[in-house]
């Protein structure tokens, strides 16, 4: 099994938004598989600390969840994105975008000096 | 914002945890089943993937914890259980809470009190919207030194000044009269028209002046007090534009001032009308000085009360000119901030309150310390568990905060209640003890400071004595307890003592002053004199012949009452200095035949104008030749009484009966064109300047049945043997028979004179307070620390004793601990106090701030007190029984 990297801090809030944002209204276990499969399973996600995770968002109004019927007919409690966190995407993926490109500059210089 | 919101969300969890338990625990359910199925689906037996997906999530408990320290606040909880924690442990400690609430509640609550009457001299910002950018400019000069202005300079400087936004001015205030049915005397303050927009005062109702209004022929208008809107007119809104006759004269009342509002020098006043200053005449008025008057002016935004002094000296100097040359030079510009020209010589005496009682509130945080120093000694043991259990040391300082905290909130409850009666005893031991007292209370600000002061307390309480750290080897340890742990209580206690020396040596200091103060001679005998002052209405008196007429019969009325032996009547009564009384330079005063002396020898003299009988009345003895005779008062003449200071002054070494003596004028300029006296008589000094102040020179002459020697300044002085409720009655009475309007005050010469020692008094008595809580305090932190030594030592003790140590030895090892404390505080105490008594010394009377005997008796007392505390704990452990103590173990 190759090598897996734990989620960094910080990131997996953006993951969440962004997974909610493509893929609608989700329940817990959705965003986490979802955020698995995108990461094409190097990401290890302890999926303990997705539900807190998904709870700071709620509190700080940029998700908001009910109870609803999952696809096997099972009750579950769905997420999805608010305009707030519809606004919140945009502006997280883009500071990003601008870090890590900072980042990448730094890390391709240094190896050619 | 959303922080905010996410922390609001966070704090009503608290309220929900149930529900919110619940919600998540079939949340979490629910994940788990799906998670179950794919693993299923995946090809695992059911139990298998139930496994994975509880190790998927990190275990279910884990989880829910997890979820639990998101949904609210886990310090919060943390907090709670602290608290808890503290109180139980202060519940089944009482005498240990009762004496730290207790200390706690003496220190937060003498300083709550102490700080609502200096604030306001301090602190506070004043009435005005503009409060910290208004400055008091003008003249000053040594009969003068607080500053005012003359309408010639006022008005040039005003049109030629740079650094002020705007300039304004009053004219003082006076009595006047409503004179219509139900009529009141009141006090009327004169102001210029800009006068409320310069300093920020906004009306509560109506409008400020008009320039219109300010014009000499003006329309009439006024501004009435809060006070006087309540209580007159019911708080009626529709009092504006009413007219009123104040002395005599229509006047409409054009707005009501604000509940808060300040005369910019404190004067009281009920009514402020328009200054109505003739400015075209002010350099033809008052021989082309103008009318006196107090300016003042707003600063522009970021010019310094220096920058203006500096901008405005150039603009005072071309003004000098006008100044007559004998004494052009006394005059200086001052300019300086609002708040110093009112405080004047008030913050010196706030400071030194504040000083002693924030040593006490020092003294009383120590006291606790020490006493959770000692408390966690003796928790030594569990709190080690806790810390090998994995308490972090931040838990335990938090613990600590927890229980310092719970006990500075209750000291704080105590002591504002403790406050509330320091306050009501400093009111009624001296209400004119320090600027504002009267009017000190404990409102929102104050309960503020108290909050911050338990938050100090707590920081002082909390951390002090977590700084020792339980070492592992405790648990292990035998007996509880180690006697390194008492290190920073013996600091404490020295601390303690040290500062107790300087609050008892203050104490001592400034009682020996305020002794003097009382038995010094005043030069009269205050007991049976009494002063009448009566109150006439200017409208109703137009001349000097109506008050000498008015006077003349109140003379002889109240010389029929019973029981009074002398009655006086005179221009002003000593020894106050701030009443009003005349006044004039030395250089003035030329003796005939004697070429006069240079006007730069200064000094004042006192001018009195009084009736034969002042002298008997007031109990003044005559030193030399002869007193002013009843039949003198028909007669023309012209006889003067000096004091003897004068008489000294005057003619050194000469007989001075018999001599003439002519006074200056500078109407319009220097003559010397009075009446030539002839000294008859030379009298005992009076205390003339107040209390403490060095007494001037005094000269006395005869008011005749004439009205040229008479004024609007009148007061009567009665000696007699009836006790002042008595017979100030049949003054009123004898009084009303005569004028039936005027107000009558009698006071008692006595009274004067103890409200003239009011600050004294209010300094020590509330120094002496705090000293003696301060001792109170330091005796019992020492107390405590050596029975705790000793009790630990019992063992120790036990063991010499069974080796052969003598009780002495016990009693003299023991004691020895509590003296080198006792040693080292004072001696500490001693040296600062030296170090600060300079700053003590002006408020000292006839004392040397470092006269020794008061060091050496308080240093004594200390000495005392403090070894009877050694002594208790000390004989109690001369008394252990050697097997009992072995055996303990």
């Amino acid at each position: 099994m190759a090598e897996k990297t734990e989620v960094w801090q910080g990131t997996l809030a953006l993951m969440v938004l962004k997974t909610l944002e493509s893929m609608g209204p989700l329940h817990g276990y959705g965003v986490a598989r979802r955020i698995e499969q995108i990461s094409g399973d190097r990401l290890q996600l302890n999926y303990g600390t997705l539900y807190p995770a998904l709870l700071k968002l709620e509190q700080e109004g940029y998700i908001r969840s009910r109870w609803g019927t999952s696809e096997n007919n099972r009750k579950a409690k769905f997420y999805e994105l608010t305009k707030a966190g519809e606004r919140r995407v945009c502006k997280a993926a883009a500071e990003w975008e601008k870090t890590t490109e900072i980042l990448a500059r730094f890390l391709t210089t240094t190896e050619e000096a | 914002m959303r922080k905010l919101r996410a922390f609001f969300l966070r704090l009503i969890g608290h309220a929900r945890t149930q529900r919110i338990e619940d919600d998540f625990a079939e949340e979490l359910e629910s994940h788990i089943a799906m998670d179950t199925e794919d693993g299923i689906r995946a090809g695992l037996t059911a139990e298998e993937a139930r496994r994975q997906a509880l190790v998927r999530i990190g275990g279910a408990e884990q989880a829910r914890q997890r979820q639990r320290e998101q949904h609210t606040l886990p310090w919060i909880e943390n907090l709670l259980r602290d608290l808890r924690y503290a109180l139980r442990g202060f519940r089944r400690n009482p005498i240990f809470s009762i004496t730290a609430i207790a200390t706690l509640a003496l220190g937060i609550g003498s300083t709550t009190a102490v700080f609502s009457v200096v604030d306001r001299i301090l602190f506070r910002s004043l009435p005005y919207a503009y409060g910290d950018r208004l400055v008091s400019f003008g003249l000053s000069q040594p009969l003068e030194p607080r500053e005012f202005t003359l309408g010639f300079f006022f008005f040039n400087w005003r049109d030629h000044q740079r650094p002020f936004e705007a300039v304004t001015y009053e004219r003082g205030v006076g009595e006047c009269n409503i004179t219509e049915p139900n009529p009141m005397q009141m006090q009327c303050a004169r102001v210029a028209d800009n006068f409320f927009s310069t300093l920020g005062i906004t009306p509560v109702l109506g409008r400020e002046f008009t320039p219109e209004e300010d014009q000499p022929q003006g329309p009439r208008g006024m501004l009435i007090s809060y006070a006087l809107w309540s209580e007159r007119y019911n708080r009626d809104p529709g009092i504006l534009d009413k007219s009123i006759a104040i002395d005599g004269q229509s006047t409409r009342i054009v707005g009501v001032l604000p509940q808060n509002f300040e005369m910019p020098r404190l004067q009281h006043a009920d009514i402020v009308l328009p200054a109505k200053v003739d400015i075209a005449h002010q350099g033809t008025e008052n021989a082309g000085l103008g009318v006196p008057l107090w300016a003042f002016a707003r600063l522009k935004q970021g010019v310094t009360v220096e920058q203006a002094r500096e901008q405005m000296q150039p603009l005072f100097e071309q003004m000098r000119n006008v100044i007559p040359a004998q004494f052009r030079n006394e005059f200086h510009l001052t300019v300086r901030s609002l708040r110093d020209r009112q405080m004047h010589d008030d913050y010196q005496a706030a400071w030194l309150l504040l000083a002693a009682v924030l040593a006490v509130l020092l003294i009383s945080c120590a006291n606790v310390a020490g006493l959770m120093a000692a408390r966690g000694t003796l928790r030594q043991r569990e709190l080690t568990v806790r810390m090998v259990l994995g308490a972090s040391r931040k838990q335990l300082l938090g613990q600590a905060l927890a229980e310092a905290g719970v006990l500075a909130a209750a000291g704080a409850i105590t002591g504002c209640l403790l406050a509330w009666g320091l306050l009501r005893v400093f009111t009624a031991l001296a209400p004119t003890g320090v600027l504002f007292l009267t009017k000190a209370c404990l409102d929102p600000r104050v309960y503020f400071f108290a909050a911050l002061l338990t938050l100090a307390c707590t920081a002082i309480c909390g951390i002090l004595p977590a700084v020792q750290r339980p070492r592992s080897s405790s648990l292990t340890a035998r007996a509880t307890g180690s006697k390194s742990h008492t290190g920073l209580r013996r600091i404490l206690v020295v601390a303690q003592i040290g500062m107790c020396v300087i609050l008892l040596s203050s104490a001592s200091l400034l009682f020996e002053s305020f002794r003097n103060l009382e038995t010094q001679s005043l030069g009269m005998d205050a007991a049976g004199a009494l002063v009448v002052h009566i109150s006439l209405a200017q409208a109703r008196y137009t001349s000097s012949e109506a008050y000498m007429n008015f006077f003349l019969r109140a003379e002889s009325a109240l010389r029929g009452l019973p029981g009074v032996s002398a009655v006086g009547i005179s221009d002003s009564v000593p020894p106050a200095s701030d009443s009003w009384h005349d006044e004039m330079r030395y250089p003035d005063l030329v003796v005939s035949g004697k070429l006069r002396t240079p006007a730069s020898v200064g000094g004042k003299v006192n001018i009195r104008r009084v009736t034969p009988d002042y002298f008997a009345a007031l109990g003044i003895h005559l030193q030399r030749g002869r007193l002013f005779r009843e039949e003198d008062r028909n007669q023309s003449g012209s006889e003067i009484i000096l004091s003897r200071t004068l008489a000294v002054r005057m003619f050194p070494g000469e007989e001075p009966i018999g001599q003439h003596i002519r006074i200056a004028t500078y109407m319009p300029y220097f003559v010397l064109n009075g009446p030539l006296y002839a000294v008859v008589g030379v009298v005992g000094d009076v205390k003339n300047a107040g209390l403490t102040g060095q007494d001037d020179p005094e000269f006395y002459t005869l008011r005749r049945n004439r009205p040229e020697d008479w004024s609007s300044h009148n007061e009567l002085e009665l000696r007699t043997e009836l006790p002042a409720s008595t017979i100030a009655p049949w003054i009123r009475t004898q009084i009303e028979h005569l004028d039936p309007t005027a107000p009558v005050e009698v006071v008692p010469m006595r009274q004067t004179v103890s409200r003239l020692a009011d600050r004294p008094r209010f300094q020590a008595a509330l120094i002496g307070f705090f000293a003696l809580c301060g001792l109170l305090l330091s005796v019992i932190g020492l107390y405590g620390v050596i029975a705790f030594i000793a009790a630990q030592r019992t063992q120790e003790i036990g063991v010499r004793m069974a080796l052969g140590a003598t009780r002495a030895n016990i009693l003299r090892l023991i004691t020895a601990e509590g003296l080198r404390l006792i040693a080292f505080g004072s001696a500490l105490g001693v040296v600062l106090s030296l170090a600060t008594a300079r700053l003590l010394q002006s408020f000292l009377f006839h004392v040397s701030a470092r006269a020794p005997q008061s060091y050496v008796a308080v240093t004594i007392l200390l000495a005392l007190v403090a070894l009877c505390a050694t002594m208790l704990p000390a004989i109690r452990a001369m008394k252990t029984d050697p097997m009992a103590a072995l055996r303990a173990e």
